[in-house]
This record gives structure tokens, sequence and C-alpha cells, in this order.
């Protein structure tokens, strides 16, 4: 599903961001990227949706080299990509319908169906109360599942997270995490950046470390390693 | 608007793209319609100031337009009388006359001649002198002249094409008295080539403010709704979504000032300059200012939206880049 072949990118020259990684995620694998600040988490995942391009090495997703990809086609990547971004990137004065239906409005999806469709999402997210109140009036973990519900409602074939679970209380934490686990059930391969040990811990299936722009270890657990097609 | 609000089957509980109701043009001309008004009503101040501008300039370039479509008329008016006239010193014998004739119609560019005994030239003289003919008294057809006028094919009014034709005539042996004229004519036909040199330079100018000018009023929205529209880049628009709201924000601002700079331009053609400018014909009957004819309305029409396309369009290409 995903495959970076000796990917290096540096946002300045000789200051490096992530320097020759290499990495494959499978169709439906769950997989925790972790890492001190600073190590490339967030621009390991700028990649993949197309937000960046790396100087040098090849970033595919399903099958599909992007590096290569004209700008006109980026688009379509994105519509199958959910992103969960680390500041969130909600529209401030819009309420929580209006930030989560943005995804199915800019598809061109009439007005009933967006209706249904966002309902169901922030209802799955616990928030259906809240459809209508502006997003700068929410706590900081109903903004969290905003963003979620935003990433999640047109069942993106990827799901990539960045510190999704920043500034929860631990029941928050695994409220989300458990729409991480769904959402992977029902096909979606999730891709969570984080520092939080704790969570990692107690759910990871394969674990990314990263340090410095460098991928320094892989764990898998053997219990979720044998129906992977790696 | 609600061709989507079709049944959806029982079935689709686990939700699946819908087929595409909304997506066809209509579906999303209305979305982008919706868009561009929001975006007006979110900047109303902006979008009046631009739309004030557009109108003034367009009303500008159609005062000049409508006084030069009537110069223009009126140009061609007088060139009817743009006109070779051979003068001769006695009458002509009506054999004289026929080979005179003859020999004249055969020169390129002639359209008519017709030979102006002495009797009927004091009849002119006298008619062009209406209630003052005592000053006429005594004065006897021999005194004039009689003569041939010859009227010119069109494309044979101009200065240069006159002047050939009366190099040639001039070679007819026995015509040697020669007058062409209206010289006024010929040097107001060069006074209407300034004024359109003029007008392209002022229209010009006009157009490239409101280019300017929209252009502006489009990055300011586009600057306030930035957010909204990363977001939408990251979600997946095409630059064409993104863009569409926009280029129609800025055809609307073109065409709602164009239509008002044509209700103005009426208004002040009621008002003042129906009755102005009786000068500039010589027929009564059609004196004053004529309003502009419908092609040009048109084509103002046409260029405020095109010039509000184009100013979005050029905000557009600097300022998204996603
Ligand atoms: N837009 C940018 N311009 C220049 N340098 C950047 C930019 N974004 C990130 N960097 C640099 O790239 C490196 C990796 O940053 P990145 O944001 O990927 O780290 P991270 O692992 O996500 O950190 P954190 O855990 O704090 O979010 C850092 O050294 C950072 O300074
Ligand atoms: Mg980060």
């Amino acid at each position: 599903m995903i495959q970076l072949h000796n990917v290096s990118l540096a946002y300045q020259q000789d200051a490096s961001a992530l320097n020759n990684i290499d990495l494959k995620i499978a169709k439906g694998e769950f997989v925790f990227l972790t890492g001190p600040s600073g190590a490339g988490k967030t621009s390991l995942l700028r990649l993949l949706y197309g937000a960046l391009t790396p100087n040098r090495g090849q970033v595919l997703i399903d099958g599909q080299n992007i590096t290569r990809l004209p700008a006109s086609q980026i688009p379509l990547l994105r519509r199958s990509i959910g992103v969960v971004f680390q500041d969130f990137k909600l529209l401030q004065n819009r309420t929580v319908f209006e930030n989560v239906a943005i995804t199915l409005e800019v598809l061109g999806w009439g007005r009933a169906d967006i209706g249904k469709k966002t309902m169901h999402i922030l209802k799955l997210m616990g928030i259906e109360s809240k459809y209508n109140l502006v997003t700068q009036r929410l706590s900081g973990g109903e903004q969290q599942r905003v963003a979620l519900a935003r990433a999640l409602v047109n069942d993106p074939k990827i799901l990539l997270a960045d510190e999704p679970t920043g500034n929860l209380d631990d029941a928050n934490k695994n409220q989300i995490l458990n729409i991480f686990k769904e959402a992977n059930i029902r096909g979606t391969t999730v891709v969570v950046a984080t520092h939080d040990r704790r969570l990692i811990e107690q759910s990871y299936k394969r674990l990314v470390t990263l340090n410095k722009g460098e991928i320094v270890e892989q764990v898998e657990k053997e219990t979720a390693s044998d129906d992977k097609d790696l | 608007m609600n061709k989507w609000k079709k049944k959806q089957p029982a079935t689709t509980k686990t939700f699946k793209r819908p087929t595409l109701a909304g997506d066809g043009f209509g579906g999303r001309a209305g979305f982008f319609f919706s868009r561009a008004l929001t975006n007006i009503r979110q900047n109303v101040f902006v979008n009046v100031v631009t739309v004030g501008t557009i109108t003034l300039a367009l009303l500008i370039v159609s005062l000049f337009l409508l006084v030069f479509v009537n110069l223009e008329n009126a140009a061609e008016n007088w060139s009817e009388r743009v006109q070779v006239t051979v003068y001769f010193d006695k009458e002509l014998t009506a054999q004289d006359q026929s080979a005179f004739r003859e020999k004249i119609s055969m020169l390129p560019g002639v359209s008519k001649v017709s030979y102006v005994t002495r009797d009927e030239a004091l009849r002119r003289f006298k008619s062009r002198l209406k209630g003052q003919e005592t000053l006429l008294e005594g004065v006897r057809p021999e005194v004039l002249p009689a003569s041939f006028e010859i009227a010119l094919k069109r494309s044979y009014r101009d200065t240069v094409s006159v002047e050939n034709f009366v190099t040639v005539l001039k070679r007819i042996p026995g015509i040697t008295e020669v007058q062409y004229g209206e010289e006024w004519v010929r040097r107001f036909n060069s006074f209407l080539n300034f004024m359109r040199l003029l007008g392209g330079l002022l229209g010009g100018f006009l157009v490239i403010a409101v280019i300017f000018i929209v252009s502006n009023t489009i990055k300011l929205t586009i600057y306030s709704r930035r957010d909204e529209l990363e977001v939408m880049a990251l979600v997946g628009a095409t630059r064409f979504f993104i863009k569409a709201p926009f280029l129609l924000e800025g055809l609307m601002q073109g065409m709602v000032g164009a239509v008002l700079s044509v209700v103005l331009l009426f208004g002040l053609y009621e008002g003042f300059l129906h009755n102005a400018g009786s000068f500039l014909t010589f027929n009564p009957v059609t004196s004053g200012l004529s309003f502009l004819p419908p092609e040009y309305i048109a084509g103002l029409l046409l260029a405020g939206a095109l010039l509000g396309f184009i100013g979005s369009l050029t905000s557009l290409k600097r300022f998204i880049s996603v």
C-alpha cells in the first residue's frame, strides 16, 4: 500500500529532515511511527499525501509513484487518504458539521447525502450533539475528534494521524484508539505518528522508530504478523 | 436543485459513494454559485468598491464610444459629399457633354456623373441664400460656371485616392479647372483617426486598470479564506474546484459593473446628450446624438464579464499554488 525507497528530504540545503528511508506498509496494516521531536514523523506523513516531494527516492502509494504524479493528480490521491493533522487545521469560525462536510463537498456530493454521511460519522465519534457549534468553542479532545471525523468521513483507504492523542486524558485516548482500530478492521491502512509510549505499548502491532530523519528501529509483534503480505 | 433527493436504496447502510447525484454540472454550478455569493457577502465593501470602479471605467469607455460612434456616423454622412467638380467657363454643347461624360465615366472609382447647367447652378446658389435673395439681384446665370459633378465610389473617397483620381482626370483634354474637396471633411477624417488612437489608448489603459482592481479584490477574498482553501486542497479538491467560485465572483463583478455602466450611460444620454451635438449633422431630422447600437451594448456587457474573469484569473494564477 505504502512504499518508500531510499527517500531523502531536506527543507533547506545541508539540513536533511529525512535520510535514506526505506519502508513498506502493507494494505490493512496498523503502524505506529515514533521518535523524538524533530525526528521527521510529520515530514514523512507529508510525503505520503503529496504535500512535499522528496529530494531523492520514490514514494509509492497503491503502486503509484507519487513523486512523478502531475499536480493535477494530487487531489485524486488525497481523496483516498484521510489525514489528521498535528495542528488539526480545523476552520475555527465554522461549525463542526461544516468542518467535516467539506471533505464530501469537495467531491461534489449532493447536499442530502453529505448530511446523512456527516451525521453518521459524527455519531461514531460521539460528537453528533455538537454538530452546530463552531469549532472554536470545543475542547481539545472534541476538536481532535472533529479532525478525525473529517479524515474518516469518506472511508479512506489510508488514514494518517499525526499526534492524534496530544492532549487527551486516558479515557479519550482509548476511545480514539478504538476508532482507529475499527477503521483498520474495516480495511483502512492506518499510520499513527506519536510520542505517546503508553499508547504504543498498549496496542502496537508494528512500530517504526525514527531519529534525526533515519529509521533506527522496527519492531513487529508476532501475533500480528501472520496475515500480512509483507 | 433537489434532484439528488431521490430515494436511497434501503441496502445502502454502508456508505458507498453516491451515484454522483450532485456531480452533474448543474449541481456543481449551483455549489460554485452559492460559494461565490458567500464570498461576496463576506466582503461586501470591497465588492461594492470594485463593482463601482468597473462601472466607472466602463462608463468612461462607453461615453467615449457614444461620441465616437456619432462622429463616425457624421463623417459617413459628410463623405457622401466628397465629390470632384470640373468647371467650364462656357455652357457645353450636348455633344461635348456626352463626350466628357463618357470619358469621365470610364475612369476607375466613378459612381455617378452629373452635369450642372449655369441655370441649375444659379438656382442652387439662390436656395442657399434663402431670405437674402436681394443680394442676388442682378446676378445672371452667365457669371456662374457650368460643371460636371463626379461622385466617387466609397473606397475612392480618401485623400490619396481623390488626389490620384484628379491627376488622371486632368489628363483628359479640355479639363483644366478641377476642384475636389470639402478639404475639411478629409481633415475631419484624420481627426477621427486621431480619436481612434486616443480611444484605443484610453480603452487599453482602463482595461488594465480594471483587471488590476478585480485581481486585487479577488486577492483579498482569497486571503481572507486561505485556511479554508488549504483544507479544501488537503482533502482532495481539484484546482478547478477551488478556483471556480472566485472566477465566478470576478465574472459577476464584471457583469454587474457593465450593466450598471450601460444603465448610467442611458441615463446620461436621456438627460443630457440626447439633444447635444446637433451641429454634427446637416439633416435636421436626425440631429442630436443617437444611442449606442445594440451590438455595442452587447460588446460592453461581454467586455465587462471578460474583464472580471481575466482579473480573477490573474490573481488566482499567482495566489493558489496548492
Ligand atoms: N516547514 C519546514 N521548514 C523547514 N524545516 C522544517 C519544516 N518542517 C519541519 N522542519 C524540520 O524538519 C525536521 C523534522 O521535522 P518534523 O516536523 O517532521 O518532526 P516531527 O518528528 O514531526 O516532530 P514533532 O514530534 O515535534 O512533531 C525538524 O528538524 C524541523 O525543524
Ligand atoms: Mg510532527
